[in-house]
C-alpha cells in the first residue's frame, strides 16, 4: 500500500508531469473563465492531447483542468454575473452583489480558498472510501435519484432571498423550459411551435449565459447614458477601482474567515462529496443544496442573494469537493459520476486501463494500483497549485473591473454570443441567448430569481425521466417511499414544501391568540 | 488622446494587416479546418471512434479536424447538421444506425439516401446483459422464465423506441413473444441503465459489448448472448443467439459520410485518406506506459481493436447495399402493429408540461395574493416594491432604450450575416456599432474593435477550436 503510494507520489511529482500539472491547470483557469466553455468541454478538447502522455500524465491533465476550470468559472460569476460554468450558477447572485461594492477580490478569495479545502476534502473521501461509497451509490436506482432530483430542485426553489413563491415560479418556468423539443421518453417531440430547431430542446449553457449576463448588459445599456452624464467618478466601476488596495489586505482575513466557518465548510465537503460520486448528480446541484443547507443554519440568512460570503463560501466548497467523489463509480465499476469522468474513462480505456473494483488491488496489477493513487496525489497537487496562480487570476480578473462599462459591455456581449455558440456551432443557440437575456431582464424588474430557472432546465428532463421509469416500473404511489434511502429523501423533500406553510400557520395562530 | 490618435492609424493597419494573415484561400482542397459532426455526446463510444479518426484525419490532410458534439433529438440533430450543411468537403458527417431508424418513426425526412456514404468503420452488435447473480445462464432459461411470467421482467440500454430497443423487440417477436413481455424502461443511454442493472432496479440491459466492457470485466454482469452472426473478436466465450437456437440478429454501425453535393475529387481525396487510415498507414502517438521508452505510435485499427470495437469496414456499393438492407429491417419491425403499440406514447406527452403551466399559473395567483395582503398589511415586501420602483424611476431615458434595442437587433443581424460575412466583419461590425451606441468615441471604438476581434478569432478558432465562419470571402 505505501510502495504503491510511494511510486504514485514519485510518478505525479516527476518533472515532466509537474509541467503537465502547471500548463494544465493554467488551460483550467483559462477556459474556466470564459463563459460557455464548461469543463466539460476543455477535457472533451484535450483527449487527442492525451494520447501523447503516458496514463499518470493523463489522469493529472485531466484532474488538474478540472479542478481548476471549476474555480475559474467562479471568476467570470463575481466579476460580470456569467457563471463560467453552471457549477457556479448558484452563487452568482451573491458574488456579483460583493463586485458591485467593490469587494470582488475579497469574494473571489473566498472562493479560491473555499474551493481548495473543499476539493481537499473531496480528494481525501475519494482515497479513503472509495469502494465502500461506491457499494453506496450503486444501491441508487430510479426511485431515490428522483427523489434526489427534487431535492435539488427543491433547494433551488427555497434558497430564493425574496420570495419563496417567486423562487417557486421561476423554478416551474425552468421546468417547462426543459420540456421543449424531444425527450428521451417520447417520440414526438413537444411545444416546439413548428420551429424544427427547438427539437433539441432548450439548451442550459446559452440559456444561463443569456438570463445571468446578457439581462445583465441589458440592464446596465438603459442605465448608462446617465453614468456619462454624472463625471466618470461617480460610476459604480470607479468606486470599485478606488478600493483595491483595502481589498488586498483581507488575504489573512480570508483564512481566518475559512478557520470561523470550519464546520460549515466540513458540512459543505460531506454534502458536496456526497452528491458528487452519484451518477448524473454532479458539482451543480451539490453546490444549490449546500447552499441552500448554509442559508438555512445561518445566523444572518437576510444576506443570502445579496452578498453573503457564507453562502458563497459553503457552495463554492461543495462543488468543488464534488469533483473528487465524481471520480468513485468511475474508478470501481466504469460508471462516470459526471461528464468529466465519461471522458476519463474513455482516455483510461485508451490507455488498456479498465476501470473495476480490481483497479485498487495492489497484487492484481501494481501499476494500475499506482495510476488509482496517482488520482489522489494529482487532485492534491492540483488544488496546491490552484493557489498561486488562482491568485493571479484574481488580479487579473481585477483589471476587468477597472474597463468603464461603456467599453466593458460591448465586450461582454461579444462573449456572449461566442461563448452560446461555441458549445455546440449553432446560431439557434445564440438567439435562445439572446431570448433569454430579454427574458431574463423582464423578470428581474419583477423581482424573479434567475438562479432556480437554471436548475429547473438542467435537472427537468431528467426529473421527469425518473419520474417516468418509475411509473413504468410500478405504477402505484407506495412504489416511491420503498426503501429506506428514498424514504429519507421523500421526508427531507416533504419537510422542506409544507414545513415553511405549517411555521407560519403555527405564527399566525400564536398571533390570533395573542 | 491626440497622440493615441496619431498612434491609431498606423496600428489600425497593422493589425489588420496580421489579422489577414493566415485567411487567404486556395483552391486546393483541403485549405482550411474540417469539422466533423458527431451526433452524440462526449466521453461516449461514437465520441471517442470519432475523436481517434479526428487525430488520424488531421495528419492525413494537414489540416485541423475538429468535432463537434451536436447533441439532443435522438440523434435527428446532429445528423441533419451535417447532412444538410453546405457541400464543400469542410464538414463530414459521422453517422450511426439511427440514420436508418429516424425516418420510420416521422422524426425527420433524413434517411441514408441523403448522403454520400463514404465509409462504414464499425458495427457492433446488440448483447443481452444480466447481473452475475441472476438466476439465467442461457438465453434458453431466459426465454423460458418470459414464458412462465409474461410482463414481469424490465429490461433497458436506451431511450424507448432506440436502437437497443428494437434489438430486444426482434428478439422477443422471433421468439414468438410480445413485445411487451419485457417491458422496457427508457432511459438515456447505456451507462445509467448499467447503473440501474446493478443497484436492482431493471433484470437485463441490452446494449454494444464495449459499452458494458467495465462491468463485465470486473465479472459484475453476465453475457447472455450477442445478436452477432458470428461469435465476437475479443469475446468468444459469448454465445451468438443464432448458437442458442434464435436466428436473430442486430448491430449498430458508424459510418462517414458527406452532404449530397459534395464535389467528385473531395469524396475521392476523403475516402482515400480514410482507406489509409482504415489500412494502418497512419499513426498517431499514444503513450501506454508512463516511461519515455514507451512512447509508441498508434494506428487506428490498433486502437479500435485496444478498445474493443469491432472493425467491419464497408463502402461503395456494398456500404450502400448494406445501407439498404438495414433500412430494410427496421422498416419492417418499426411499422409492424406490435412496435407501433409500444412506441405509442404509454403516458400523454403533455401532462407534464400541462401540469408546470397550472403551477405557473397558482404561484401567480398566489404571489398576487400575498402582494394585496402584503399591501394591507404595509410589510416588507411594500418596502421591496418601493425599492424596486425607485430603481426603475432612474433608469428608462431615451437612449438607454435605443441602447437596449441596438443591442439585441445586433445579435440578431449578427447571426444573420454571420455566414455569409465572415466572423471577423460580422463580429466587428456588432463591437464597433455597440462601442459607439454606449458613448466611445469613435477612434477609441475602432481602435478596440481592429486589436479584439482578430484577438477573439486566433483564441477561439485558433486555439480552442471554435468553428467560427471564415465567410464567403474568406475573412
Amino acid at each position: 500500500m505505501t510502495e504503491v503510494l510511494q511510486i504514485a507520489i514519485e510518478q505525479v511529482l516527476a518533472a515532466d508531469t509537474l509541467v503537465i500539472i502547471l500548463i494544465s491547470a493554467i488551460y483550467g483557469i483559462f477556459v474556466g473563465s470564459i463563459p460557455g466553455l464548461t469543463a466539460t468541454m476543455a477535457v472533451a478538447l484535450m483527449v487527442p492531447l492525451t494520447f501523447f502522455l503516458s496514463d499518470v500524465q493523463a489522469v493529472s491533465a485531466i484532474v488538474t483542468t478540472v479542478t481548476c476550470s471549476i474555480f475559474a468559472g467562479d471568476i467570470p460569476s463575481t466579476l460580470v454575473r456569467i457563471p463560467g460554468t453552471p457549477a457556479s450558477a448558484a452563487y452568482a447572485s451573491d458574488a456579483y452583489a460583493l463586485t458591485l461594492r467593490g469587494l470582488h477580490a475579497k469574494a473571489l478569495k473566498v472562493c479560491l480558498l473555499f474551493s481548495i479545502l473543499g476539493g481537499l476534502f473531496g480528494t481525501i473521501t475519494l482515497a479513503v472510501a472509495a469502494p465502500q461509497l461506491a457499494a453506496f451509490a450503486t444501491q441508487f436506482t430510479s426511485y431515490e435519484y428522483f427523489w434526489l432530483y427534487v431535492l435539488g430542485l427543491t433547494c433551488a426553489a427555497i434558497v430564493s432571498d425574496d420570495s419563496r413563491l417567486k423562487g417557486a415560479l421561476a423554478l416551474f418556468i425552468g421546468l417547462l423550459l426543459s420540456t421543449v423539443g424531444l425527450g428521451t421518453d417520447y417520440s414526438v417531440p413537444r411545444l416546439t411551435f413548428g420551429f424544427d430547431q427547438l427539437i433539441t430542446g432548450i439548451n442550459f449553457i446559452p440559456a444561463m449565459i443569456g438570463l445571468f449576463g446578457m439581462s445583465e448588459v441589458l440592464r446596465n445599456a438603459l442605465v448608462i447614458p446617465q453614468a456619462n452624464a454624472i463625471e466618470a467618478s461617480a460610476t459604480p466601476t470607479s468606486e470599485v477601482t478606488t478600493q483595491p488596495a483595502a481589498a488586498d489586505d483581507v488575504t489573512p482575513g480570508t483564512f481566518r474567515f475559512a478557520f470561523q466557518r470550519k464546520f460549515s465548510l466540513l458540512r459543505s465537503s460531506v454534502i458536496g462529496s456526497i452528491v458528487g460520486m452519484l451518477p448524473g448528480a454532479g458539482a451543480d446541484i451539490a453546490a444549490w443544496i449546500a447552499y441552500a443547507v448554509s442559508k438555512r443554519f445561518s445566523k444572518t440568512p437576510e444576506e443570502y442573494g445579496k452578498g453573503s460570503l457564507e453562502g458563497i463560501g459553503d457552495a463554492t466548497g461543495a462543488n468543488n469537493a464534488a469533483l473528487g467523489s465524481a471520480w468513485i463509480p468511475a474508478l470501481v465499476f466504469g460508471i462516470p459520476g459526471d461528464s468529466v469522468t465519461a471522458i476519463a474513462i474513455g482516455v483510461l480505456l485508451m490507455k488498456n486501463i479498465t476501470p473495476g473494483p480490481n483497479i485498487f488491488d495492489a497484487s492484481e496489477d501494481p501499476a494500475q494500483a499506482a495510476l488509482v493513487f496517482g488520482v489522489y496525489v494529482t487532485f492534491v497537487v492540483a488544488n496546491l497549485v490552484l493557489w498561486p496562480l488562482g491568485l493571479l487570476a484574481i488580479r487579473a480578473g481585477g483589471v476587468l473591473v477597472r474597463i468603464p462599462r461603456r467599453i466593458l459591455l460591448p465586450l461582454i456581449v461579444l462573449f456572449c454570443v461566442i461563448g452560446s455558440y461555441a458549445l455546440n456551432g449553432s446560431y439557434f443557440d445564440v438567439t435562445v441567448m439572446m431570448a433569454m437575456g430579454v427574458f431574463g431582464f423582464v423578470l428581474e424588474r419583477f423581482g424573479v430569481p434567475l438562479a432556480p430557472i437554471v436548475l429547473g432546465l438542467i435537472l427537468g428532463g431528467e426529473v421527469e425521466h425518473k419520474f417516468l421509469q418509475c411509473i413504468t416500473k410500478d405504477p402505484s404511489i407506495g412504489a416511491f417511499f420503498s426503501g429506506p434511502i428514498t424514504i429519507g429523501l421523500a421526508l427531507i423533500c416533504i419537510g422542506l414544501w409544507i414545513g415553511p406553510v405549517v411555521i407560519s400557520a403555527l405564527r399566525r395562530t400564536t398571533r390570533l391568540t395573542e | 488622446m491626440t497622440s493615441f490618435r496619431s498612434l491609431s492609424r498606423p496600428l489600425l493597419l497593422g493589425v489588420l494587416l496580421t489579422s489577414l494573415v493566415g485567411c487567404q484561400r486556395s483552391d486546393s482542397y483541403p485549405s482550411r479546418p474540417i469539422t466533423l459532426v458527431v451526433p452524440w455526446a462526449a466521453g461516449g463510444g461514437t465520441d471517442r471512434v470519432s475523436r481517434q479518426m479526428a487525430a488520424h484525419l488531421e495528419q492525413e490532410l494537414h489540416v485541423p479536424v475538429n468535432v463537434i458534439n451536436a447533441t439532443g433529438g435522438k440523434g435527428v440533430t446532429g445528423h441533419s447538421r451535417g447532412m444538410t450543411a453546405r457541400p464543400d468537403g469542410y464538414t463530414i458527417q459521422m453517422a450511426t444506425l439511427e440514420l436508418n431508424m429516424m425516418h420510420w418513426t416521422g422524426l425527420t425526412d433524413l434517411t441514408h439516401e441523403d448522403c454520400i456514404p463514404l465509409m462504414s468503420l464499425n458495427e457492433d452488435y446488440a448483447a443481452l446483459f444480466v447481473r452475475t447473480d441472476a438466476p439465467w445462464k442461457t438465453l434458453g432459461e431466459l426465454e423460458q422464465d418470459i414464458r412462465d411470467n409474461p410482463g414481469s421482467l424490465q429490461a433497458s440500454g436506451t431511450s424507448s423506441g432506440g436502437a437497443w430497443h428494437l434489438a430486444l423487440a426482434g428478439w422477443l417477436m422471433a421468439a414468438d413473444f410480445d413485445v411487451d413481455d419485457v417491458v422496457w424502461i427508457s432511459s438515456t443511454g447505456s451507462n445509467p441503465s448499467l447503473q440501474e442493472l446493478i443497484s436492482g432496479g431493471i433484470d437485463m440491459v441490452c446494449c454494444s459489448l464495449p459499452e458494458a466492457e467495465t462491468l463485465y470485466a470486473a465479472g459484475q454482469v453476465r453475457a447472455i448472448g450477442v445478436m452477432s452472426p458470428k461469435p465476437v473478436p475479443g469475446y468468444e466465450e459469448v454465445p451468438t443467439f443464432e448458437d442458442q437456437g434464435r436466428d436473430w440478429t442486430l448491430g449498430g454501425w458508424r459510418a462517414l459520410v458527406l452532404p449530397l453535393g459534395t464535389p467528385e475529387h473531395i469524396v475521392v481525396t476523403l475516402r482515400d485518406a480514410v482507406r489509409k487510415i482504415l489500412k494502418g498507414e497512419t499513426s498517431i502517438a499514444n503513450n501506454t506506459n508512463g516511461t519515455a521508452a514507451g512512447q509508441a505510435q498508434q494506428t487506428f485499427p490498433q486502437f479500435m481493436d485496444a478498445a474493443g470495437f469491432d472493425r467491419t469496414y464497408r463502402e461503395g456499393e456494398e456500404l450502400q447495399a448494406f445501407f439498404n438492407e438495414t433500412d430494410e429491417k427496421f422498416g419492417t419491425l418499426l411499422t409492424t402493429e406490435a412496435m407501433r403499440s409500444v412506441n405509442s406514447e404509454r403516458y400523454n406527452s403533455m401532462a407534464w408540461p400541462t401540469m408546470l403551466l397550472v403551477l405557473i399559473g397558482l404561484t401567480l395567483v398566489a404571489i398576487a395574493a400575498v402582494r394585496v395582503i402584503g399591501a394591507n398589511k404595509q410589510s416588507d415586501s411594500a418596502e421591496m416594491c418601493q425599492a424596486m420602483d425607485s430603481e426603475t424611476s432612474v433608469a428608462i431615458s431615451g437612449r438607454g432604450v435605443l441602447n437596449f434595442v441596438l443591442i439585441v437587433g445586433g445579435v440578431v443581424l449578427y447571426c444573420a450575416v454571420v455566414e455569409q460575412a465572415g466572423f471577423l466583419l460580422a463580429a466587428g461590425g456588432l463591437l464597433f456599432l455597440m462601442l459607439l451606441s454606449l458613448g466611445t468615441r469613435i477612434w477609441v471604438s475602432a481602435a478596440i474593435t481592429v486589436v479584439c476581434v482578430p484577438i477573439v478569432w486566433q483564441l477561439f478558432a485558433g486555439l480552442l477550436r471554435v468553428p467560427l465562419p471564415p465567410g464567403e470571402w474568406g475573412l
